[in-house]
């Protein structure tokens, strides 16, 4: 069965910037498939902010992977910033993740052995920029982040809400034009939490960038623009007054 | 393809200093054993090439050709050959002809002179003592073995039962170098001999070598023959040496260039050097089991990391090749450094062999060779590990704790 598709267009009328038709993918486990994505239909407009949310299993960071390009749909067409993923090869997947997306983890995945400064560097190091190109970006990401005072700290040096923002600006580095974060506050207390979902709100208003995030979260739901439910690889629900209601 | 600065691997080699510890130690000591065994066999190579002159003729009897010592040819020979070939190297009317006696002996060290007169008799365990070889020479042999140099002492003289020992010979005895000084005395043939000098000869077989005067040595072998005669070639070729041992039947004589000869004993040792090899290749090859081990521990605990990175962007190969790095490192200062002990340690070092003593060869080929097993052992140990820990799908390493 074909869900009607939710259309992002409904913001301002511009192309989505993501774009699922019948998105399906599949797992085959021994003599068992399993279906964590059901013939997905969704548009997601340039500059808009979706909260995936659903029970474990329900396909949101299946959904998250795809449109992350670290995953392949089994079935359907997912076109991303125009590019047809389905049709990607491996090679020109990582070309694509490198310049199209940013990714935010749940548990930071800082590379310990370097400094906020090389780990923010990391993705830039994959573009064609100047050693001062570079020193500039990374400074301007970690002072947007707050934490230009820190580029020398190990991730070791830094709190748990501070290793975010670190991988927040490595995330944003490249000046990518979709973010993904997978349960970006699962490990933060409420404060850093709270200071992580601001600064994402921030990247979207300000600078326009797209973001996908999973979260089991309410509150960290309610600062997204859109929040899709799904269920069993289904969008069951989109709530776009969700963060009016999470935030009263 | 965009790599992973080297910074990453050389950073990630600090993560854990016991790992790194153990390849380092692991790769030093494979590369010490790779070191040792190609200066073994370039130690004795080296050895056999430089005993042999391409200019300098062997005339030994027929049929022995694949050794000296089982050679016997009349005594007549040397004079007979100066006398009849044209364009031998001479020197002040002298001609380069050396005839020589090639024989192994038990060698039993004597103790000093006593008051009461020396012992008659070898004691009767000498004939367990070591085998040596004991050239019988006169005067002429310099002037064929111009390596051969008195360093100590002086010549044995004729009718005196005096020797000259070589500087490796103690190590082909398994004796103090002391025990060979000049002035003490040894058991050959069931004779005494004082020892009144020390020759070198750098890098040849002689090195190992007991010289004493052909006739003393004749005498007390209660032989009449000579082993063979060498002859320096001037403007006389080869051929004509061969020549004259195929003219003269009745002598029975073959000829060969004494680079041939030595470079056949070379090929008869050649197995030897094989299973050198063979033994160090296995020692290395648990070396690599070893080194795999250790760097799929290393890598297994950092895949997420390495899903993180091709997040990023980064594929594989790039990540392949920064894991390769990373092993390589280890695995080079593991091998700088057992080819710093190497080479401090085994360079000249003497090795007692059934042709004679060698020094072992630490040369730039048996370097380069040990400093390449190093990198191959980076390679091959980390290739195996690395692949394993990428060949998992990006989203279930992303889940790996």
């Amino acid at each position: 069965m074909t869900q009607a598709p939710i259309n992002g267009q409904a913001e301002g009328g511009l192309e989505p910037i993501i774009r699922c038709r019948g998105l399906t993918r599949t797992y085959i486990k021994g003599d068992n498939t399993i279906t964590p994505l059901a013939e997905l239909d969704l548009d997601v407009a340039r500059g808009e902010f979706i909260a995936l949310m659903g029970p474990s299993g329900s396909g949101k960071t299946t959904l998250l992977n795809l449109v992350a390009g670290i995953d392949k749909p089994t079935s359907g067409s997912l076109r991303v910033g125009g590019v047809e993923l389905a049709d990607v090869s491996p090679s020109r997947l990582a070309a694509f993740r490198s310049e199209y997306i940013g990714y935010v983890f749940q548990l930071y995945n800082l590379v310990p052995v370097l400094t906020a400064y090389e780990n923010v560097e990391l993705p830039l190091l994959l573009h064609r920029l100047s050693g001062r190109e570079r020193h500039q970006r990374v400074a301007t990401a970690l002072q947007l982040v707050g934490l230009a005072d820190r580029h020398d700290h190990f991730p070791r040096q830094l709190s748990g809400g501070q290793e975010q923002r670190v991988a927040i600006a490595r995330a944003i580095v490249t000046d990518p034009r979709i973010i993904v974060a997978d349960e970006p506050t699962g490990d933060l207390d409420k404060e850093s939490a709270a200071a992580v979902m601001a600064l994402l709100e921030q990247l979207t208003a300000e600078m326009g960038k797209t973001i996908v995030m999973v979260t089991h979260d309410p509150k960290s739901a309610a600062h997204a623009s859109r929040v899709l439910h799904l269920e069993k690889g289904r969008l069951v629900v989109q709530d776009e007054r969700f963060a009016t209601l999470a935030g009263a | 393809m965009k790599r992973l600065p080297l910074e990453y691997a050389v950073r990630n080699l600090a993560r854990s200093p016991l790992r790194l510890v153990l390849s380092v130690v692991g790769s030093a000591l494979v590369v010490l054993l790779v070191f040792a065994a190609a200066a073994f066999a370039r130690g004795m190579e080296h050895s056999l090439r430089a005993s042999g002159s391409s200019s300098t003729v062997i005339v030994l009897g027929a049929g022995s050709e694949e050794s000296i010592e089982r050679s016997e040819i009349g005594s007549s020979v040397a004079s007979l050959i100066a006398a009849s070939v044209r364009g031998i190297r001479t020197r002040a009317g002298v001609s380069y002809v050396s005839a020589e006696v090639h024989v192994q002996l038990p060698v039993f060290l004597a103790g000093p002179a006593t008051p009461e007169g020396d012992e008659r008799h070898p004691p009767e365990d000498s004939e367990d003592a070591p085998l040596t070889l004991v050239r019988g020479f006169t005067p002429s042999a310099f002037l064929v073995h111009p390596q051969v140099q008195i360093v100590e002492g002086a010549m044995p003289r004729v009718g005196y039962d005096e020797v000259m020992v070589g500087t490796l010979s103690a190590t082909k005895l398994g004796v103090a170098p002391d025990e060979l000084a000049i002035g003490r005395r040894l058991w050959l043939a069931e004779k005494l001999w004082t020892i009144t000098g020390r020759f070198a000869a750098p890098a040849t077989v002689m090195e190992a070598e007991l010289w004493a005067p052909l006739t003393d040595l004749k005498l007390a072998t209660t032989r009449e023959t000579d082993s063979c005669v060498l002859v320096a070639l001037d403007t006389a070729e080869f051929a004509d040496i061969d020549a004259f041992c195929k003219q003269r039947l009745d002598l029975e004589l073959a000829a060969m260039p004494e680079s041939e000869y030595y470079s056949k004993l070379g090929e008869f040792y050649a197995p030897v050097r094989a299973v050198v090899w063979i033994t160090a290749a296995l020692i290395g090859l648990g070396g690599l089991f070893g080194g795999l081990n250790t760097m799929y521990a290393a890598f297994a605990s950092r895949v997420r990391e390495l899903a993180m990175l091709q997040c990023l962007g980064y594929s594989r190969p790039a990540l392949i090749v920064s894991l390769v790095q990373e092993s390589v490192l280890a695995t080079a200062a593991g091998g700088l450094l057992g080819a710093a002990i190497g080479l401090l340690l085994l360079d000249g070092v003497a090795v007692r062999f059934s042709m004679g003593a060698f020094g072992l060869r630490a040369d730039a080929a048996a370097l380069s060779l040990s400093l390449g097993a190093a990198f191959a052992l980076g390679l091959f140990g980390a290739l195996p590990p690395a692949w394993r820990c990428l060949r998992l799908p990006i989203p279930e390493a992303l889940k790996t704790g």
